[in-house]
């Protein structure tokens, strides 16, 4: 009975330490200037349907640009990384090459490099590209630097048995054929996981942006929301807006994919 | 607001001391006035107000030409790691971080300092190399600290502090009868406490202090302008005078207190009179006053130039480029718009500045620095990982003063002090 | 197109297939690499050379020259122990980390067994591992400064005597980022840890208690040899994490007051100090330690795998 007690007493406890810091910063977020410097953060909004603060944040914020500039670069990155990750993944797990133990340590070392420190490097390779202050910039650098996907991919194509390309080879299908048509459609879960890890990250990504998408009509989510806390610095009630503005798609995505997600970043960090 | 890098550079400006020799990177304009350029800022603030204003006049001046902002956030980072490539903009303020040796490989030469000298202030040293100017300021500063009025009367101060001592009674006066923070570091964001090394040529009176700082082996020796600076900051800080939690300190915030008389003071260049003022009760409340600390009974101001517009030494429109350049110097009316003083020698001080003529202080300008040593105090400083108009050498000034780390004021000159004189040993 | 309905067996039964064009086979993984490859080698091994060769120079991150040096700047950090100074900073973090693991250990386990409202739990425990970054950074400003949620909530609870200044003490402030970083990525370690619990056969917990084994036993002898290697993997994840330790102390404190890591460290040394140089060689001297970190563990932890080969 103790233990039932104690378990429910710590999840409850935890929850609430979880849920605190944002939850001020809703209501924060339905206060009036003069409230908001005159009330404690516990206090609720006098009016709880102020949303003034919600339409200042979402106009001088450009947070609609934003957006779209977060979906156009999302959709892009998502498709690539998608083909590039089960591409490789592919290669390097039913092929037997002679640099394929040399490519598999490339694609591992690649995730310990801290990306803050090649930055002058990675910004030369960008603009030689002629990639620089356009979409493409995040595109190519969400593809070429982050390759979680190839070990989600790889995770999954192992328990794939080899027997169905073999048959489709018998049936004169050659590897293009095979990738194509089996092993693609049968990788759907893996897709699934690999578009929420990897959307989210890029949904969340600040950095790429911020140093490669100087042009304000580039603008995504995160670079939007921390050029909006300059001039808005003094204005906290404001600033909350802007925050909860950019939790929001997050929390309906997770809730419409909740088991998608779970499931996702299980099966992403592989068994 | 992005002041940050304006204000840094207010100050490393008037320190860059450039004279000496080198060859122009090709000629100036070529071509007609027309067609498109982008003009980089560092006033995110006013990209959406201003500029908009500023681009419509310049495009019915010049018609056929089209200009286009780029606000960028982290000014002095993000120029710099773009400078790298030929992908800068048209027109762009010169980073501080440009030293006066590389101004020929990245920007424009504008004319020689003779041409220049006589229609423009900050020509002389500021952005110079080889006798070529490479930037017209975009507004001038002074150096001194920014306080509020009813506060500091309400304190029984009237008159400016003439020493340092009586700088920190004064602080005291208005700790014990007003309640107020007396003085605002503004620790968190880092640039502000750079700012207090704009005052170096004032405190001495001296328009060669920056050279002279670059000879010497141990500047945070009794007597001398750093030790005066820092002093005071961290006497302020051990009196108690300052915000409780620097740590959690916000620029914007802090404007509205001082401008609400909830702080009383901050050591801001006199680019933030303005700021202030938009903030305050009422404009009169905010007065602006020299470094406290007087030669032969005479206050002194460093007035130095702010960032300054060059033109990229790759631009495919550099006639257009120097037509915005010069436009912005003499017509958009933006130093005095910003409470600035005006690069065009002709125009009259402004009115930020007025306590400061009626405090009777000399207002001088930092002298250009002998041939082969141009900006050699601030490579000394980075090259001491001291970085003297970043403030975080200030910030542990701070913490030391505050009693969160265990250091004395003598402990942390001694160790500048030998930095310092490390460094100067193997820069020779 | 159906031949993925067939049954496994029956494609089998197909036999092996004969291999007749040995040069396209060969060829062929490497048309597929091309595209991956490209795309890793020039955005992330090209930058990763020239990170190497700067290295070897005093460039100041701009000047058209740099002065070669040869290894003067690996000399410099070898001799220079207060650059390593900051890694202490990292002991916070791991240290978090194992609050973090132990934590999610623990919540994992009781969520594996039968409670109410499990799945809100375990939404809520989650959901902040997907919030922005720069989102996070401005809810824990929001709660530290004084003042803030933090101080109201003690003062709420009677604990008004205990508040702190969370960020300006700096015997506080390292716990404070390492607690935040805690609150961030708990969910992560919790949600894998449930996974990987769950897909312990069932009969197992059945076989256990018909033998009478306590909560207890069956924690130790059923979940946690099965879940043992992405609890390991977890902790190799959370050393060369909390090595390279940048968001959080970034955006909350700009590393001041003594919370700065060795990559804000570096950070500086490139853009506040100019010495691109010496930043690039620390930036390896960093990537040589974890890949270290990373070594030992296979050594010390062979099953525990976590690599592709």
């Amino acid at each position: 009975m103790i233990a039932r007690v104690l378990k429910y007493l710590s999840l409850t406890g935890a929850s609430l330490v979880v849920l605190l810091p944002p939850v001020v910063l809703v209501l924060a977020s339905l206060k009036t200037n003069n409230e908001y410097l005159n009330s404690g953060p516990f206090d609720p909004p006098g009016d709880w349907l102020n949303f003034d603060n919600y339409v200042t944040a979402f106009t001088k914020g450009h947070m609609l640009r934003g957006f779209i500039n977060t979906s156009v670069i999302m959709a892009v990155s998502l498709t690539g990384t998608v083909l590039i990750g089960s591409m490789a993944a592919y290669a390097i797990d039913r092929f037997r090459f002679r640099l394929r133990k040399l490519v598999v340590a490339l694609f591992m070392l690649a995730t310990l490099v801290p990306g803050v420190t090649t930055q002058v490097a990675t910004f030369k390779v960008v603009d030689a590209l002629d990639l620089y202050d356009s979409r493409w910039s995040a595109i190519a650098l969400f593809l070429g630097t982050d390759i979680i996907s190839i070990y989600i991919f790889r995770q999954f194509l192992r328990g794939v048995p080899r027997e169905l390309d073999e048959a489709a080879a018998m049936e004169g299908a050659g590897p293009f054929g095979i990738f194509w048509r089996i092993i693609l459609p049968l990788l759907k879960p893996a897709i699934a996981t690999v578009v929420i890890i990897k959307g989210i990250a890029m949904y969340n990504e600040f950095y790429i942006p911020f140093l490669y998408m100087p042009s304000q009509e580039l603008g995504v989510i995160s670079t939007s929301l921390y050029r909006f806390k300059g001039p808005f610095g003094a204005q906290w009630e404001v600033i909350s807006a802007g925050v909860i503005l950019v939790i929001i798609p997050t929390l309906i995505a997770f809730l419409a994919l909740q088991r998608f997600i779970y499931n996702g970043f299980t099966a992403g960090a592989g068994k | 607001m992005h002041m940050k890098q304006r204000l840094i550079a207010v100050l490393a400006a008037t320190s860059l001391v450039l004279t000496a020799c080198g060859d122009d990177a090709g000629s100036g304009s070529d071509g007609k006035i027309a067609g498109d350029i982008t003009v980089l800022t560092q006033r995110t603030d006013l990209v959406d107000t201003v500029l908009p204003e500023y681009k419509k006049k310049f495009e019915a001046k010049y018609p056929g030409t089209n200009v286009k902002f780029e606000a960028i956030t982290d000014y002095e980072g993000e120029v710099r790691v773009r400078m790298n490539t030929k992908n800068y903009g048209d027109v762009l303020p010169i980073p501080n971080s440009v030293t006066a040796d590389q101004l020929p490989s990245f920007f424009e030469p504008l004319g020689t300092v003779d041409e220049l000298k006589d229609k423009y202030r900050f020509v002389r040293s500021e952005q110079t190399f080889g006798g070529k100017v490479y930037g017209l300021a975009i507004t001038g500063n002074a150096q001194g600290y920014v306080f509020n009025k009813k506060v500091w009367t309400a304190a029984g101060i009237t008159t400016p502090p003439t020493t340092p001592e009586e700088f920190l009674s004064a602080l005291k006066a208005i700790k014990d009868k007003t309640g107020v923070v007396p003085l605002y570091t503004n620790y968190k964001d880092g640039w502000p406490l750079g700012q207090w090394e704009g005052v170096r040529g004032a405190v001495s009176g001296d328009p060669e202090a920056v050279t002279k700082l670059a000879k010497d082996d141990a500047p945070w020796s009794p007597g001398k302008e750093q030790y005066i600076i820092d002093s005071l900051l961290f006497d302020a800080v051990k009196g108690g005078y300052t915000e409780a939690d620097p740590t959690t300190t916000n620029w914007e915030q802090s404007k509205g207190m001082l401008g609400t008389g909830k702080i009383a003071t901050m050591v801001l260049g006199s680019w933030s009179v303005v700021q202030m003022q938009a903030a305050a009760t009422s404009k009169d409340d905010i007065g602006y006053w020299p470094f406290p600390n007087q030669v032969n009974g005479k206050f002194h101001t460093v007035v130095g130039g702010d960032y300054k517009n060059g033109i990229n030494v790759n631009s495919k429109n550099k006639a257009t480029a120097r037509a915005w350049v010069d436009w912005f110097a003499d017509e958009s009316n933006y130093a005095i718009d910003q409470g600035g003083v005006s690069v065009v020698t002709s125009a009259q001080l402004p009115a930020s500045l007025a306590d400061l003529q009626a405090a009777k202080t000399e207002f001088i300008e930092i002298n250009p620095a002998p041939k082969g040593e141009e900006g050699l105090a601030d490579k000394i400083g980075n090259t001491a990982e001291i970085a003297l108009f970043d403030g975080k050498y200030r910030q542990r000034l701070v913490d030391a003063a505050r009693g969160a780390k265990k250091e004395t004021k003598e402990q942390i000159f001694a160790d500048l002090n030998k930095k310092w004189a490390d460094t100067r040993a193997k820069l020779k | 197109m159906a031949i993925d309905t067939k049954p496994a067996s029956e494609l089998r039964r197909a036999g092996r297939p004969a291999r007749p064009h040995n040069v396209a086979r060969t060829l062929t993984p490497y048309l597929f690499l091309a595209a991956p490859l490209a795309f890793l080698i020039v955005f992330t091994y090209i930058p990763v050379v020239n990170m190497f060769g700067y290295s070897v120079t005093s460039w100041d991150g701009l000047s058209p020259s740099r002065e070669f040096v040869g290894l003067d700047n690996y000399v410099e950090i070898a001799t220079r122990p207060e650059l390593f100074g900051v890694l202490k900073v990292s002991l916070y973090y791991i240290g978090a980390s194992v609050v973090q693991i132990g934590l999610a250990l623990y919540f994992a386990t009781i969520l594996s067994f039968n409670t109410r409202f499990r799945n809100l739990f375990k939404g809520v425990l989650f959901f902040p591992y997907l919030i922005n970054g720069v989102a996070i950074g401005m809810i824990f400003l929001f709660f530290f400064q004084p003042g803030g949620t933090l101080d109201s909530a003690m003062s709420a609870l009677g604990l008004g005597g205990a508040t702190q200044q969370w960020l300006g003490d700096p015997s506080v402030v390292n716990w404070s980022l390492a607690g935040t970083s805690i609150w961030r990525y708990l969910g992560l370690n919790f949600v894998l840890f449930l996974g990987a619990i769950q897909s312990i056969p069932a009969h197992l917990y059945e076989a256990a208690e018909i033998d009478g084994a306590s909560r207890w036993d069956q924690f130790r002898h059923i979940i946690l040899p099965g879940i043992r290697p992405i609890v390991g993997l977890s902790f190799i994840l959370a050393i060369s994490g909390s090595l390279s330790v940048f968001e959080i102390p970034f955006i909350m404190t700009g590393g001041a007051n003594d919370s700065e890591t060795f990559v804000i460290q570096t950070v500086n040394m490139a853009f506040k100090y100019y010495k691109l140089g010496l930043a690039s060689a620390m930036a390896v001297v960093l990537l040589l330690i974890i890949l270290l970190v990373t070594w030992l563990q296979r050594r010390v932890a062979p099953d525990e795998k976590v690599d592709l080969s």
